[in-house]
């Protein structure tokens, strides 16, 4: 190589020096991608372990988080206390499947009636 | 300092015409556990590093444990990255330019300015030494400029990246980095004619 005497020849032999350098840039060594790879997967591993700790974490996140737990909660609860102590004034529900007035109510439909007139 | 361009061709390369998911989606990819999007970030961001370190750096050895880290540290921080905060290359650019200055203070934290100069006073040194430097006049021109020219002007000149790129990878302004680029280029046109006798080139 002749190294230029004057500024312009040396800045243009600078610049053939960084355009060596550039193809000279671009390999990489298939043994240090492997290592990198090995890396990579070994950290993705990792991760993977607490697997169910994340899945109960988006569980919680679906019901409304810890806010929504205590609302599920009081709710239950609520309803499991009406059914067990139903103030007086409201309808035993039971009633219209455990008693005969239900059959004879239904009777009083005379859903036969409505059955023929469709039926003409 | 090593012959840094006689190493063998491979199928790492950064270069591809196909359309493709950006590094950043690859990598919210690979947070959320596929495992294939290691290797194409690796194939894509790898040979940056690795080639930033190299010139860096001036050893194949290091440049390859430097990329390695920055890579490893790629991974880890995979599940912490923010979309659309920065460019990916960036943050890796970053990344292993202060690996390899880190790297540069443990082996030498005094003489920075000497790293191309011999060990000992041997012929036989010497003259491996101007062998080695034929090969890469400008990686030995390099090795002695201060370390934010250096950088400066292997992003600008090697990786050919644009000044503001480069001003974000080295947190300064874009004013910064073109006088670093011009003090660096004028220093390497003064050491490269310096050692043109003592590398034994002949005059032009």
């Amino acid at each position: 190589m002749n190294w230029g005497t004057n500024m312009a020849d040396q800045d243009k032999e600078l610049d053939q020096l960084f355009a060596q350098a550039r193809e000279a840039r671009d390999v990489f060594p298939d043994h240090l991608a492997v290592r990198i790879e090995t890396d990579a997967e070994a950290i993705r591993l990792t991760r993977a372990v607490p697997a169910k700790r994340r899945t109960w974490r988006q569980r919680m996140r679906g019901i409304g988080g810890w806010q929504g737990l205590g609302g599920l909660v009081a709710a239950s609860a609520a309803g499991v206390w009406i059914g067990f102590s139903a103030p007086t004034f409201l309808p035993d529900p039971v009633v219209y499947f455990t008693s005969q007035e239900t059959t004879y109510l239904m009777a009083d439909l005379n859903l036969d009636e409505y059955y023929l007139e469709d039926a003409e | 300092m090593e012959d840094l361009t006689s190493y063998p061709n491979t199928t790492h390369g950064r270069s591809s015409a196909v359309p493709e998911p950006s590094d950043e989606a690859l990598l919210g990819r690979f947070a959320d556990g596929d495992a294939a999007v290691a290797r194409l970030l690796t194939g894509r961001l790898g040979p940056r590093s690795y080639s930033l370190a190299l010139r860096m750096l001036g050893n194949r050895a290091e440049a390859e444990d430097v990329t390695q880290e920055a890579m490893m540290r790629l991974w880890k921080m995979a599940p912490d990255w923010v979309p659309g905060q920065a460019q990916l290359s960036t943050w890796l650019y970053r990344v292993t330019l202060n690996l390899c200055v880190d790297l540069r203070r443990k082996k030498r934290p005094d003489a920075l300015e000497n790293v191309a100069e011999p060990e000992d006073g041997t012929a036989s040194v010497v003259d491996r030494m101007q062998d080695t430097a034929r090969k890469d006049a400008l990686q030995n021109a390099l090795q002695q400029l201060p370390d934010r020219q250096r950088q400066a002007v292997v992003l600008r000149h090697i990786e050919e990246l644009s000044n503001p790129e480069i001003a974000g990878i080295m947190d300064i302004s874009v004013e910064a980095v073109e006088s670093l680029t011009a003090r660096g280029k004028r220093s390497l046109t003064a050491i490269l004619a310096g050692r043109r006798d003592e590398l034994g080139y002949e005059h032009g």
